[in-house]
């Protein structure tokens, strides 16, 4: 009974559809998009991918044939490179470097993260005059190119700031000459002062959004704003602070120009990337220990992103997309 | 090991006393209701501190140490004696006290250098001038600033320039102490001359000081790191020399950057039009324009805009501006290349992962997989690119993978057994994507027709290069006669050479936009979406007229975001090839002209131009965001 009506039904659909080939090849050819979609996904992993597998082959192995052809190398999986690039024989290795990185991106996440919130909690909900004009203009330097404060930063951190006072032509220094350039302090500063505009810009997308019956039964229990700030709103913003920390950390630990401009010289104080940078400056000798410095220092990312992308997501998308 | 611990110090350091100050001066004025006389002791002890930290930070006296100590000690006791005592005689006497110590303290100690000759005439006039301006300022006010305290402010002012400044620094001891004891009691008057605040007064005064507490900082950051720095930039963009003695040259800097061929070179314009991709461009350009024309008129229009001639408008414009940007070159094109390029690719391949994995399986893999390049460096993202692709000399075997395939491509290509082979497999993809042409065709789905037959060609000429003239990265050797390798120089060959460097961007970048547009997309209304598909719509009907002008604003973001990012490049260039084989852009120039040749003034004008161009996109998010708070 059961069979009979199953071949009722298949006769049905053939006579509705004469060419049930043609039909299976257009619904193939059809799915393309979505192979599109994973042939997109390979070839966006793959160079990430590549750069693994060499680290982990020898120099000549590197040289001589291309990344899929790391299973036919006797010598593969080997970690020298990573032994060579992190404690090498002459010279200092990746390792001081990395914690000049660790350094700089900490204290640069962590400093900003605070003064933007108290930024933040202010614009949302301190009533002060001129508050909605100062918001839209520290927040409309987030598109003001970094380029255009190197040169008057560098200088300030090197000879301090003078400034002239007209008429009478003297000259008096506003902020000391305490030779900041070259040393880590600089990179910090310079980061916390870049951040403010967007860390504004998203702290206070959220912090303003908080249900505003908390402020006012906060206030009639006599809270002033530091407790509602250290109470309430806090402890209320977590996602959004945990979403700028790996933004502003990720855009730190792989800052490349700030570091460049303000430490340049100081071989004691440059953090991993300008090593490893000045690795790819020296063709020949030293190109193999790129892979493993490059996948050395893209490691720490690779973690935090894997780790936390939730938030990582939650910080770019915040303030793009209304609704 | 010693460097991990004074590493964990620094930070420590920072971090805690960043938050000591901060939650400090909010406990201080948490004072000000119960404990005045403790809040002010407080307070004038660090205004002390930081007037006589400019006395030392200009070292005006000798011993700073001692004298900064004695000012701290001074200024607590004045300020403990205002916080204490009600009555106004004995608040201005305790004022005056202070500050005539003060500045006896600052007189004696003086350093040699600074000791003024006074000029009783300027001092007259610039202490009349002074207290003029004190006396305007509290008439404007209306009585809102006392008279008194007005008059004070602008006398003290104008007694320091009058007596001091103005003045030439070859008189004596006596001298020096007798500008700083009547700079002293008058600013001590002025502090001594405030009202003894009520307890109400008090409880405001703690009140009005969050909104400075908060916001200060961050907003005392932002002008000291991006307001200051962009003013003194544009400034010194003006000037010429060399960084210790900068002179005045008016606009000679921008002249200089514009006429530079280095910069903006049009002298290969010419070119443009005996390129293949222009004429191209031309031709696609022309018959989208006709297909959306003919389409218009039938549906009783002017010009409408279907799969078909989007397509080709779309393929047209890219065409185009590859052609015009490879015939225009120097360092401001190339920039004008990276924002046409990065944009028109990360945008489209963003939106197309966003849609294509909207809702399909497997799609937070295929998300996290396409985002993930966003978290690593733009030196690592060179550094990965550059094994991506590297030439190895023609004789030895290449790493590469572009031109491992490429030059196996070549060697297929002159061998007739594999360019046969291949041409068969081709052969059958191309008739099954004709088939799929056709299947459109009947079901009226013209996106469908348009795009196979443009894969159909595409595959078509390739097949054709395969079989007939040959295609890859093999040439014939001029020694031999053999047919040997010949990759391709990635990033030497110009200007292609560009063009890899902003693949390795739009790798980036692409992620980017993805996330933002899947974001938007799934906001956008489900019972729109199911309102149109009720309506008879097509999916892609449904996607181009509904969902697409729903995330108009979103793609609006993403352009305007990727512009401001892309103008900034600086480490991809650096790191690949630092301005050579014509890879220079604006960011790289700045940094060359200011840092390596140290010629200030032509670097922050290339950084004036960053600034400039940024300027619409200033404004457009300005405007979306009043926008936004208003609505």
């Amino acid at each position: 009974m059961t069979a009979t009506s199953e071949r009722a039904t298949a006769t049905r659909s053939r006579s509705a559809e004469p060419r049930p080939l043609g039909n299976r090849i257009y619904g193939f050819l059809r799915s393309i998009p979505t192979w599109f979609l994973w042939i997109l996904v390979i070839l966006w992993t793959v160079p990430t991918f590549s750069l693994f597998v060499n680290s982990l082959r020898t120099r000549d192995a590197q040289r001589g044939s291309g990344f899929w052809n790391a299973f036919s190398d006797e010598t593969f999986p080997t970690l020298d490179n990573y032994q060579d690039v992190l404690f090498p024989e002459v010279g200092a290795g990746l390792g001081n470097a990395l914690l000049n990185s660790a350094s700089i991106a900490i204290v640069a996440t962590i400093i900003p993260i605070a003064i933007a919130a108290f930024a933040a909690y202010a614009f949302a909900w301190i009533d002060f005059r001129g508050r909605e004009w100062l918001f839209i203009g520290t927040v409309a330097l987030l598109a003001v190119p970094t380029q255009v404060s190197l040169i008057p930063l560098l200088s300030a951190y090197s000879t301090g700031v003078r400034w002239t006072i007209p008429i009478v032509e003297r000259t008096i220094t506003l902020f000391p000459d305490l030779d900041l350039s070259g040393q880590i302090p600089s990179v910090w500063l310079t980061h916390t002062g870049f951040a403010m505009p967007f860390a504004i810009f998203l702290l206070h997308n959220y912090i303003a959004g908080l249900p505003k019956d908390l402020f006012e039964s906060a206030a009639i229990d006599g809270a002033d704003h530091f407790k509602v700030f250290w109470r309430l709103v806090l402890p209320l913003s977590v996602p959004v602070l945990a979403a700028f920390a790996i933004f502003q950390f990720l855009w730190t630990w792989n800052d490349y120009l700030i570091a460049l401009t303000m430490i340049g010289g100081n071989r004691e104080a440059l953090p991993a990337t300008i090593v490893v940078a000045s690795l790819a400056g020296e063709f020949g000798a030293q190109e193999h220990l790129l892979t493993s410095g490059a996948f050395v220092i893209t490691l720490f990312p690779l973690i935090v992103f894997f780790a936390l992308q939730r938030f990582f997501v939650r910080g770019i998308t915040a303030g793009s997309v209304k609704g | 090991m010693n460097r991990l611990v004074i590493t964990i110090l620094g930070i420590v350091a920072a971090v805690g006393g960043s938050a000591v100050v901060f939650v400090g001066i909010n406990k201080l004025y948490d004072l000000t209701e119960d404990r005045y006389a403790l809040f002010n002791a407080v307070a004038g002890g660090l205004v002390s501190a930081g007037v006589f930290g400019l006395v030392w930070g200009n070292r005006l006296v000798v011993s700073p140490v001692v004298v900064w100590l004695i000012a701290i000690a001074v200024g607590a006791a004045t300020g403990y004696a205002l916080g204490l005592f009600e009555d106004p005689m004995r608040r201005l006497a305790s004022g005056i006290a202070g500050g005539a110590a003060l500045g006896l303290v600052l007189g004696m100690r003086a350093t040699a250098s600074i000791l003024p000759s006074i000029d009783p005439l300027a001092a007259i006039i610039w202490l009349a001038v002074g207290t003029g301006l004190g006396f305007a300022v509290s008439a404007v006010s209306g009585g809102q600033i006392d008279r008194l305290r007005s008059l004070l402010a602008g006398g003290a002012v104008g007694w320091l320039f009058g007596a001091w400044l103005a003045a030439d620094f070859d008189g004596s001891r006596a001298e020096v102490i007798v500008v700083a004891l009547v700079l002293g009691t008058l600013a001590g008057a002025f502090v001594g001359r405030r009202p003894f605040p009520n307890r109400i007064a008090r409880g405001n005064m703690a009140v009005a000081s969050r909104k400075y507490i908060f916001a200060g900082p961050a907003l005392v950051f932002v002008a000291s790191a991006l307001l200051f720095p962009l003013v003194r930039t544009i400034w010194l963009s003006l000037l010429t020399g060399n960084p210790r003695d900068l002179q005045w040259t008016g606009l000679t800097n921008y002249g200089e950057i514009l006429t530079d061929p280095g910069i903006i070179d049009f002298s290969g314009f010419g070119e443009i039009f005996s390129s293949n991709m222009f004429w191209l461009a031309v031709v696609l350009l022309g018959a989208g324009f006709v297909t959306g024309r003919i389409a218009g008129r039938r549906l009783g229009g002017n010009f409408a805009a279907g799969g078909p001639s989007l397509t080709m408008l779309a393929f047209g414009v890219i065409l185009f501006g590859f052609a015009l940007f490879t015939s225009i070159r120097g360092t401001i094109p190339n920039n004008l290349w990276w924002i046409f390029s990065v944009i028109v690719f990360a945008v489209s391949l963003g939106l197309a992962v966003a849609v294509l994995a909207d809702r399909s399986k497997g799609e937070n893999i295929a998300k996290s997989l396409i985002f993930l390049p966003m978290a690593i460096s733009f030196v690592g993202a060179a550094v990965i690119w550059r094994l991506i692709y590297v030439a190895r000399p023609p004789t030895d075997p290449q790493s590469g993978v572009f031109n491992t395939l490429w030059v196996q491509l070549g060697f297929w290509s002159d061998s007739t057994t594999a360019s046969t082979v291949i041409a068969a497999i081709l052969g059958v993809v191309v008739a099954g994507v004709v088939y799929l042409a056709w299947r459109g065709w009947q079901a009226e789905a013209n996106a469908i027709v348009a795009g196979s037959l443009a894969i159909a060609a595409g595959l078509g000429y390739f097949i054709y290069r395969v079989v007939g003239p040959g295609i890859g990265g093999v040439a014939i050797s001029e020694l031999t006669g053999e047919l040997v390798a010949d990759p391709v120089l990635f990033i030497q060959e110009t200007p292609w050479n560009n063009f890899w460097m902003m693949v390795v961007f739009i790798w980036i970048q692409t992620g980017f936009a993805m996330v933002i547009f899947s974001a938007a997309i799934k906001a956008v209304p489900e019972d729109l979406l199911e309102a149109s598909r009720i309506d008879g719509a097509t999916e892609t009907q449904t996607f181009w007229r509904v969902t697409i002008p729903q995330i108009y604003p979103t793609i609006g973001v993403v352009v305007t975001t990727l512009v401001v990012t892309v103008l900034k490049v600086f480490d991809i260039p650096k790191v690949m090839t630092n301005g050579n084989f014509d890879t220079q852009v604006l960011a790289n120039e700045m940094w060359e002209r200011a840092f390596t040749q140290l010629n200030f003034g032509l670097g922050s004008a290339v950084a004036v131009l960053l600034f400039i161009a940024v300027l619409p996109v200033m404004y457009i998010n300005i405007r979306r965001m009043q926008s936004e708070r208003l609505g």
